[in-house]
């Protein structure tokens, strides 16, 4: 996330006129890396010219006559040591012999990540299937664009075993305008919910010992620390994460909606009983003065370092290094990094405080955090989706995609995945970042994440987790671009200064903000999110 | 160029067989003019053909700016909005504050950087020890070597309150702290001071090779004549280095909307509210507008008031400079 | 450069001059060195030790490890050193030709359309098209797509260093020009002959700025060549090397990569150190040009 993020990589478009233009030459030489493992004799017959030529008329029944290539956009670097490359050539032996086809990631680097995959689809190339989420990669934003393929019709005939395994409620929950766009992966359970990490032998040296359940328990932690290990900034926190929504998680019923505001949450709906409603924690209620007050507070005790703002170190290493006492992140970090603890600071007993603890309010992941769509220029949709089913149903190679092959990145042990005794973490590691259906039915449980998740904190939230209320509202920003942009910048601009009490007298601070927003646009956002709520309402109970 | 359909053949005929440079002083015809300057020509075309392809050709997607992005639709098939994506940028008020920041620290740069990179080339070119030239000169080329992502990095560790290297020095002696990621208004003199430490060796080369290109008889002769050092370089080397920096300066002049990212960015960080007032610009606003909501056309928008503010700036001082030495114009 | 002989008395104002311009340069030269020297000591820092006591000067934990995690496949990063050599070569050589050629066009007085294409040439640098049809015109109507000439095409050449080529090569006299003319000598002959020779400082001046341009380059890198190319420019390794590292530890989106101990800071240093080093012994080597520069010019007087 850092260097230049160019304005360069925001500026302008040209024509699309896609149809002819070929591309087939260089994305097709693909595995560059392991000419020895794919070598099978059936591999070869096929003959790997044909790649962006086959016709998707051509398919009125399944003909799987024609050798294809399948693209797959996937988020993230390629490992470079050579494990991939073998693990597919592995998973394209068994797609050449089921579907005819060949299998090839399509890696979005980390090093300027928004630019690259909104690039992809902007600029019509032929990708075939694309790893989306409706949260963090704007996936209804780029669906309203015109980025993905309608898969109403496809979708039962090329991929039958994900269409009748995902219910009709969570395919309604996948449509734009009426129209499938996307394949959810809503098979795989994970908690995204954030909350504090916190050592628990530390608490349990100031005197906590149940675990702590609000704000005030987390503040008596880090004093403890700040007046006891002088080594040790309590919470030495980068500012680039916002922890506004954990507060208004924590103390009101308040739902988070599914409109990125930029730095902080302008906007929520009442509560779970009352989601059609539009609020706002900063106009509405004191949630933000309250918050602003909260945090100047930390700030004064020397909680964090005098220049937070301008702090660009990681909290996590220092936390594994014991320099500080208290990290920020979802339940899934948690789960791997208890473990890590555990092995660098032996002891150190990492606790999580999930901020829906105080107040019980929390909401099921939206399914569509995660999944695939197919390109809108794809040439052959009927294929990628076969082989999407494969990759989400087929066992051996959902396991090869997702752990590598069995003996060399992982063997079973006790029902629990381990690494083998002679595995070498440079030459053996092996990931392929596939987000895009992820399946329990299929997943092994695996030593690197704490075992005891399920008991503790999973059961928690079973507890109280409530459904998510937005899985069908796609909120059409046209009308409100201007003025949703505004206020991005807004936050931006004002809120980090007053999550870290560093804007000087809170209320004043809050109130400077509040009319900043209001002349971005605040009430005509606001307006506008209602009127797309009563809609959706009528459409959810009528 | 256009009208040399009017050239007949035996005029080609004859031009071709004309001294070239005889030709264009006589024949005033598009055509004989073209066959005049042919090899001339010739030898600029792949330049331009590279200017064509690869600026010319994309140009028409500036029309991004208008329009309501659509990717199955394509840009000419996008709805058109008119201004839309320039709405986000007045809404607040914020415009002219950022326009005027931009400007000046641009116009800072432009101007005291030239002064220092000429300074420097001068320094140099007066020093007589090979060596520490040599040696002088690689160092001051390292810094341009170094991302703005270290450059902030560095800065920070010498500058943080609470581990810097500057406050430990100054708990060493004995003094009082400071605290400069809370104070706006040093952050000015930071980063004009940053600026200038990592452009100066770059940018002085230009100097210094104009320097270099300076005929020695006649440095000669003036000191023959008497001319001290001073006055060696008030008459005869600031007057030849004068075309260079006009140059230099219409350059810089057309992006003086265009601000340095990498350097505000990375010095200021994307959070500290309190350095704002003087250290943000239209690269950092806009940063923060489009993160969460990445839009090409908002961007290009963005762009094309940049650059049709270039623009302006430069047809007039091209103008100024035109009245005023007129071989110095750049077109 | 004035030859020794030459400075018939050394004057106060001379003496005051130099003074100055050793304290000044110096000074300088100096202030660019030390965070240089920070950043190496950094590189050989743990990073528990970054973590707590920030940079220093002389490492206070000793470590490699950055190092060792940048030099963890040695094959990859000679191999992107080999590939940004050869691109800088390359494309230094033939940009710089163009360059020359098209600026000593450019300021002849008799070249008819001189003026109109300086203009066309500049005008570039006003508006550009952007990023989207940038990449629609290289990745798919040029079809350079994970082919080193889309890193390799756009860095040819650029608006500045032509007109600034331009006006060095009008510090050549146009007699010269128009004496070798009368002698029968065509366009292209003369600048290839007579006026090329003539210009070396100019040219060590742009084919450096064009030879740096290539050698930091690692946007385009980005955009057109996929990561299944095995080997892609040597900033745009380092680059991966670090923002990977960057992003898997703080992205929420992330969460299944596996966490590592990465040495994220001293990491950053030692990218640094690894893509600087070799450059700042191309300097001096250049710089020979700037001096035989002279000599050829006084020998023309």
């Amino acid at each position: 996330m850092t260097k230049v993020k160019k304005l360069g990589a925001l500026i302008p478009a040209l024509t699309l006129a896609f149809g002819l233009a070929a591309c087939s030459g260089g994305g097709g030489n693909g595995n560059s890396g392991s000419p020895s493992a794919s070598t099978a004799p059936s591999t070869d017959a096929g003959g790997s010219s044909a790649s962006a030529s086959a016709s998707p008329s051509a398919s009125t029944a399944i003909d799987t006559s024609k050798f294809v290539k399948i693209s797959y956009v996937i988020l993230g670097d390629k490992p470079k040591n050579g494990q991939f490359e073998k693990v597919m050539a592995e998973v394209n032996k068994l797609m050449k012999e089921k579907i005819n086809a060949e299998l090839e990631w399509k890696w979005v680097e980390w090093a300027d990540w928004q630019t690259k995959y909104n690039l992809l689809l902007a600029s019509g190339d032929p990708v075939d299937l694309i790893t989306i989420g409706t949260d963090w990669l704007d996936t209804w934003g780029n669906a309203q664009r015109g980025a993905f393929m309608n898969l109403d019709d496809l979708l039962p005939k090329y991929a039958p075993i994900t269409w009748n395994s995902i219910p009709q409620e969570n395919w309604d929950q996948s449509k734009y305008k009426g129209k499938i766009v996307l394949i959810p992966e809503d098979a795989y359970t994970q908690w995204v919910n954030h909350g504090f990490f916190y050592r628990g032998d530390w608490a349990k040296e100031a005197g906590i010992t149940e675990p702590i359940k609000d704000w005030d328990g987390i503040e008596k932690y880090l004093q403890y620390i700040k007046d006891n290990k002088p080594d040790v900034v309590p919470w030495d926190v980068n500012p680039s994460d916002s922890t506004f929504g954990g507060w208004v998680n924590s103390y009101t019923q308040e739902l988070e909606l599914p409109i990125s505001t930029g730095w902080l949450p302008v906007f929520t709906a009442k509560s779970s009983d009352d989601p059609y409603t539009i609020v706002s924690p900063i106009f509405d209620d004191d949630s933000l003065l309250n918050y602003a007050t909260k945090m100047k507070s930390w700030a004064d005790k020397g909680f964090w370092r005098e220049d937070v703002l301008n702090f660009k170190g990681d909290t996590r290493t220092e936390l594994k290094g014991g320099l500080t006492g208290m990290d920020q992140h979802h339940t899934q970090t948690f789960g791997g990094l208890r473990v890590e603890m555990d092995r660098n600071q032996p002891g150190s007993e990492l606790q999580m405080y999930p901020f829906a603890r105080t107040s019980g309010n929390l909401l099921e992941l939206s399914i569509t955090h995660g999944g695939t769509s197919v390109g809108a220029h794809s040439k052959n949709p009927e294929r990628a989706l076969m082989a999407y089913d494969l990759i989400r149903n087929d066992e051996q190679i959902y396991r090869l995609l997702n752990y590598g092959i069995e003996g060399v990145q992982y063997e079973i042990k006790d029902g629990k995945r381990v690494l083998p005794a002679n595995y070498d973490q440079d030459k053996d590691s092996f990931y392929s970042d596939f987000w895009g259906g992820r399946n329990d039915k299929l997943e092994i449980p695996s030593d690197t994440v704490w075992d005891q998740l399920p008991t503790t904190l999973y059961a928690e939230y079973d507890k109280i987790k409530k459904p998510y209320p937005y899985g069908q509202f796609v909120f059409d920003k046209t009308p409100v671009d201007a003025e949703l942009t505004a206020i991005s910048q807004v936050t931006g601009e004002m809120g980090p200064a007053i999550a870290f009490g560093k804007a000087g007298d809170p209320a004043k601070a809050v109130e400077a903000f509040k009319a900043k927003l209001k002349a971005a646009g605040y009430d005509k956002v606001k307006a506008e999110l209602q009127k797309q709520m009563d809609a959706y309402k009528q459409q959810m109970q009528g | 160029m256009s009208a040399s359909s009017s050239a007949s053949p035996s005029a080609a005929a004859t031009a071709a067989a004309d001294r070239p440079a005889l030709a264009a002083r006589r024949g005033r015809s598009p055509f004989r003019m073209l066959v005049a300057n042919r090899t001339l020509l010739l030898m600029c075309f792949p330049a331009i053909a590279f200017f064509v392809i690869f600026s010319y050709l994309p140009m028409p997607g500036l029309y991004l700016a208008f329009i309501q992005y659509n990717y199955t639709d394509g840009i000419f098939h996008s709805p058109f909005v008119h201004w839309q994506n320039f709405r986000f940028l007045v809404m607040t008020g914020d415009l002219w504050r950022l326009t005027f920041n931009t400007i000046a620290y641009n116009l800072v740069f432009i101007l005291l950087g030239n002064a220092v990179q000429i300074a420097v080339a001068i320094f140099l070119n007066e020093l007589r020890s090979r060596w520490f030239k040599k040696v002088a000169q690689s160092l001051m080329f390292l810094p341009y070597f170094m991302s703005f992502v270290l450059i902030g990095l560095i800065a920070y560790n010498i500058l943080s309150y609470d581990y810097g290297l500057l406050n430990g020095f100054l708990k060493a002696i004995g003094a009082d702290p400071v605290k400069t990621y809370s104070n706006p208004h040093i952050w000015p003199f930071i980063i004009v001071i940053t600026f200038l430490w990592q452009s100066t060796g770059y940018g002085s080369i230009v100097y210094f090779a104009a320097v270099m290109g300076l005929d020695s008889e006649i440095v000669e002769a003036s000191q023959i004549d008497g001319a001290n050092a001073l006055q060696r370089i008030r008459y005869i080397v600031l007057p030849w280095l004068k075309p260079t920096f006009i140059i230099l300066l219409l350059f810089s002049l057309g992006g003086v909307l265009r601000g340095n990212f990498g350097l505000f960015y990375n010095l200021v960080g994307a959070n500290n509210t309190s350095l704002y007032a003087t250290t943000d610009i239209i690269e950092t606003y806009v940063f923060r507008s489009l993160m969460t909501n990445f839009n090409f056309s908002m961007g290009s928008a963005v762009s094309l008031y940049q650059s049709v503010f270039g623009f302006f700036v430069v047809l007039s001082a091209n103008w100024l400079v035109k009245r005023l030495s007129p071989e110095n114009s750049l077109f | 450069m004035f030859k020794e002989r030459t400075a018939i008395r050394v004057d106060g104002s001379t003496v005051f001059v130099r003074v100055v311009g050793y304290g000044v340069i110096g000074f300088f030269a100096l202030a660019c060195l030390l965070p240089f020297l920070l950043v190496i000591g950094t590189s050989l820092t743990s990073e528990r030790s970054i973590a707590r006591h920030g940079f220093n000067l002389w490492p206070r934990e000793f470590s490699t490890f950055a190092y060792k995690i940048v030099f963890q496949n040695p094959d990859l990063i000679i191999g992107s050193y080999y590939v940004t050599i050869g691109i800088t070569a390359v494309g230094t050589i033939a940009g710089l030709f163009i360059v020359a050629m098209t600026g000593y066009a450019l300021q002849r007085p008799d070249f008819h359309y001189r003026n109109r294409i300086s203009f066309f040439i500049y005008f570039t640098t006003l508006f550009s098209g952007g990023l989207v049809p940038f990449y629609l015109l290289v990745n798919q109507y040029l079809a350079l797509k994970d082919n080193y000439l889309a890193v390799l095409l756009p860095g040819l050449m650029s608006p500045f260093l032509i007109i600034m080529m331009k006006s060095f090569v009008r510090s050549i006299p146009h007699a010269i020009t128009e004496s070798a003319k009368i002698d029968g000598a065509g366009d292209f002959r003369i600048f290839l002959r007579l006026i090329l020779p003539m210009t070396t400082p100019a040219l060590a001046t742009i084919g450096l700025f064009i030879a740096i341009g290539y050698w930091n380059e690692w946007y385009n890198a980005m955009l057109f060549l996929s990561p299944n190319m095995k080997y892609r420019t040597l900033q745009l390794f380092l680059y991966t090397v670090v923002t990977s590292a960057d992003y898997v530890k703080n992205s929420s989106a992330a969460s299944n990569v596996p966490l590592r101990d990465l040495p994220l800071e001293s990491m950053k240093m030692a990218t640094a150190v690894v893509a600087t080093g070799p450059v700042i012994l191309l300097y001096p080597f250049v710089q020979r040009f700037f001096i035989k520069g002279i000599t050829v010019g006084a020998v023309k007087g």
